[in-house]
């Protein structure tokens, strides 16, 4: 058991280390670099530097060592807890990412909770009405749904959420130089702000959970130990939820950890067309202005992110299912 | 009636319901004492686990159920499921056939049973657990497995956790299910003590389902015969086996290991036939049916005390009867009895087994049976007939009758195909080509070459097995009912012998003619006979089933030894 648990995670390890790899050289394979951009925001005029003040830059932050010995400082800093220091933004990557992140994990976390839920719920409903209307209705929904990319649900909820109807705000996380007269007021016009990336986010992430639940509840329905907790004369009640979702749950929990990591990218998309302050535009920023040091920075954190979740849920997995030891 | 707690009224099982659907039980009726045992047998896909279900009310649409299941006397059928859950496990409970998933595997065997002793007694959660603890012990288990996981417990333990889960609510009824697939010969055994014992102590009613024979013999009291979803026979389990009416139950018995110790297994020939409403379910697979049973389903109806028998002839036929034959051959003044007050009864699709020593008269008997001797006195019917002369013998589906010695049997001037085509010549049978098409199957059925080569050899240039089983051919193209087979075996060697014996018996078997073999061979006899006659100095002085006839001391059978 101890042997199988050092082998997963030296298992983890060694793709975190590709992934950190491939996260050094892909930013350095785009076309440009941080002194090109560094003063100029997007659509404004560019002011260029000279030759010799890039070359003072590079100097400076180390891009005109070979890039293997870059390579080495890197990993090095990283071993050190370092992650860099961000050109554009002129402050430590760990800070900047620090202040956005609560804001993406919010959104993720609110969207994973609502989705799985709401996914489950449907899914077994379906599922004890197979082939009745509200499977059939239900199914087609969620198919189309489950087709339809992010980012145009997004935007088709910004259209007519918050521009046609005006319920919610266009964009943001908070009201900017908002003085609340409460904490409840503060936490009010936050969540205001958080409904249309989170709605969104769910409602990408809804078919997925609906699909694999009502399959995983219809596969546990046949089952001979169903039948066997009909014979007994259980509640209906009992069947379903402690016989039937608690093995049903099996591939579902699992999922809800593997799609946390797939949601991040999501997130990616969904904080672009919101504007909102998540990591996720921080990202797009960096990306814009070439900052090596910061898109590595949360390009290693997505990955962590995602790496910790898998292994999150077979720990998990291990855990609720009794045949897996 | 009054006293019986469980009352099964024409019960029936459509699967898919809404679109012509197959039915898996149809009309079956029966009803159980308190404390009493009912056995129900057949082969997989007969209905018997349906009917287990539907008496539990477990189908849900589109599988339709009809007909009523009297608990006492309220018909199960008509309650909601509300109400019928209160009779479930409490009342009536079942052990399901044994699988990987019968139990929920991430609950443990504790929580499993705890949950329906909650469900459906008062009982404090102390005593509960108390009594889940004293449950596991009832059935042979340590009381640490309570806190296992069904995946943890072998297969013999997971059917007594089955076995506990089902007693946690003290049921009037039990139904148990196939309680020993999967399960090795010793675990077997024990499972059926176990069950044995826990029907004697607790006194529920118990329903046992099993292909098994031994199953069945050991648990119940009475035994339903299933086949196709309906009722074949029923009756007292010793009687049924000791005599079974139906040619499905003698097929069952025949296939059974535990029945047939020293026999050869045979199983039933053919498939069911599809699911056509009409005429009789075993049509296809029956060696006695008649045109009518292709259009006529059989009703259960009484042929005895306590024994029930759904067959349009009214179960397995008596095909030859001889009553009283006497016979005395007289030389230069002196009389022999060689056939002395000689009664014998051979049924449709059995092969009974004439055992003598030599000069015991065993073939002057057979002779008069085939109607080739006269008798001095005493009278041989055939389907009713009197057999006089080649009556019986003349003709298709009758009496035919293969000899000792395949030398004389077969005149040797003759090709295989005269010799074979012989009968059919004379009785003008069809077309010359129909006939070679005919001696050519008998040919291939008996195991020769059928080739134009083959059959236009002379019959002088074969061996005496080959000349055997020309013989035999001979006999098959008549297709008769019954086969009268006087020593075949014995003029040829051992190998030749075995060969010559599975034959016959595949084609017994395949086709379902009767059989009477004659023999001195006490093995031989065990071997293929479903009865048994011993023959001295003219008497038949005991018949019955082999392990009876051959357990008894008396003098004339055991100078067979």
């Amino acid at each position: 058991m101890r042997k199988r648990m050092l082998a997963k995670i030296s298992e983890y390890l060694m793709t975190l280390l590709v992934i950190i790899t491939l996260n050094f050289f892909i930013p350095r394979l785009m076309p440009g670099d941080p002194f090109t951009f560094l003063s100029s925001d997007e659509g404004q005029v560019t002011v260029t530097y000279s030759e010799e003040q890039i070359a003072k830059y590079k100097a400076y932050y180390g891009l005109d060592k070979p890039i293997l010995v870059q390579y080495t400082s890197y990993i090095s800093n990283l071993l050190r807890g370092n992650i860099g220091y961000s050109i554009y933004y002129n402050d430590h990557v760990s800070t900047i990412i620090g202040k956005r992140i609560r804001w993406t994990i919010s959104i993720v976390i609110a969207a994973i909770v609502i989705s799985s839920l709401t996914g489950i719920v449907l899914g077994s409903l379906s599922a004890w009405n197979r082939n009745g209307v509200l499977d059939k209705g239900l199914y087609t929904l969620m198919m189309t749904l489950s087709e339809i990319p992010a980012f145009l649900i997004g935007i088709g909820f910004l259209f007519i959420l918050a521009a046609k109807l005006g319920w919610f705000p266009l964009a943001g996380g908070m009201k900017s130089f908002a003085n609340y007269s409460s904490f409840a007021d503060r936490i009010m016009d936050i969540l205001h702000h958080a409904f249309l990336p989170v709605l969104t986010l769910s409602v990408v992430r809804l078919g997925e959970f609906y699909l694999l639940a009502r399959n995983s509840m219809i596969s546990v329905l046949t089952k001979d130990y169903m039948r066997t907790a009909r014979a007994k004369g259980l509640g209906k009640m009992r069947i379903i939820f402690r016989h039937g979702l608690k093995n049903a749950m099996l591939p579902i929990v699992t999922r809800v950890f593997l799609s946390l990591g797939a949601l991040f990218g999501g997130a990616i998309l969904v904080e672009n067309v919101f504007h909102y302050p998540g990591v996720g535009r921080l990202m797009r920023e960096a990306v814009m202005v070439r900052d090596y040091v910061l898109v590595q920075g949360i390009f290693l954190l997505v990955a962590i992110t995602v790496l910790t979740m898998n292994l999150i849920a077979d720990i998990i997995y291990r855990r609720l299912d009794p045949r897996v030891s | 009636m009054e006293h019986s707690i469980i009352r099964v009224e024409n019960l029936s099982v459509c699967y898919h319901a809404d679109k012509r659907g197959s039915r898996a039980v149809n009309n079956v009726s029966f009803c159980l004492d308190r404390g009493g045992s009912l056995g129900i047998i057949g082969e997989s896909g007969s209905g018997k686990t349906s009917l287990a279900m539907a008496m539990m009310g477990l189908f849900k649409k589109p599988t339709r159920v009809d007909g009523q299941v009297y608990y006492e006397n309220t018909d199960l059928n008509r309650l909601s499921e509300r109400e019928r859950n209160l009779y479930r496990w409490a009342k009536m409970a079942i052990v399901f056939q044994n699988s990987l998933d019968v139990l929920n595997p991430v609950l443990t065997v504790d929580e499993q049973i705890l949950e329906c002793l909650r469900r459906h007694t008062p009982l404090p959660p102390r005593e509960a657990d108390k009594k889940v603890l004293r449950l596991l012990k009832l059935v042979g288990l340590e009381a640490k497995w309570s806190q296992y996981y069904p995946h943890q417990l072998s297969g013999g333990m997971r059917q007594r956790v089955l076995i506990a889960m089902a007693l946690s609510c003290d049921p009037e009824v039990l139904i148990v299910d196939e309680p020993t697939t999967a399960l090795d010969a010793a675990a077997k055994d024990e499972m059926i003590k176990l069950l044995a014992r826990l029907h004697k102590e607790k006194k529920f009613a118990l329903i046992v389902i099993s292909h098994e024979m031994q199953v069945i013999t050991r648990l119940a009291g009475r035994v339903m015969v299933m086949y196709g979803g309906y009722m074949a026979e029923a009756g007292l389990t010793k009687d049924v086996l000791k005599n079974p009416m139906h040619t499905y139950t003698r097929g069952l018995i025949h296939a059974s290991p535990s029945a047939n110790p020293y026999r050869d297994l045979w199983g039933i020939p053919g498939e069911e036939a599809g699911n056509s409403s009409e005429g009789c379910p075993f049509y296809n697979r029956c060696n006695q049916k008649v045109s009518d049973c292709k259009t006529k389903l059989p009703r259960l109806a009484y042929v005895g005390i306590e024994r029930r028998v759904a067959c349009n002839r009214g179960g397995i036929v008596t095909l030859l009867t001889g009553e009283n034959i006497y016979k005395s051959f007289s030389f230069r003044g002196k009389t022999v009895k060689v056939c002395d007050n000689c009664r014998m009864a051979i049924r449709s699709g059995e092969i009974v087994v004439l055992i003598g020593a030599s000069g015991s008269g065993k073939t002057t008997l057979a002779s008069i049976l085939a109607g080739t001797l006269a008798a001095d006195r005493g009278e041989v019917l055939f389907e009713g007939e009197k057999v006089k002369g080649n009556r019986a013998a003349c003709r298709k589906n009758g009496i035919q009758m293969v000899f000792q010695d395949p030398f004389t049997a077969v005149n040797e001037h003759l090709t295989v195909r005269q010799a074979v085509a012989e009968p059919l010549d004379i009785l003008k049978q069809g077309t010359k080509e129909d006939r070679i098409q005919q001696v050519k199957q008998a040919l291939k059925d008996v195991q020769l070459p059928g080739d134009d080569g083959f059959i236009s050899r002379k019959c002088h240039s074969l061996s005496g097995g080959q000349r055997q089983r020309v013989a035999l051919a001979r006999s098959l193209v008549m297709e008769p009912k019954l086969l009268i087979a006087d020593e075949i075996s014995s003029m040829l060697d051992p190998s030749t012998q075995a060969n010559i014996l599975r034959l016959l018996k595949g084609l017994q078997n395949a086709k379902g003619f009767a059989m009477l073999y004659i023999t001195h061979d006490l093995a031989l006899a065990r071997k293929i006979a479903d009865r048994v006659y011993v023959m001295q100095q003219g008497s038949l002085i005991e018949h019955g089933s082999v392990p009876d006839v051959l357990s008894k001391q008396g003098d004339g059978v055991a100078a067979l030894h």
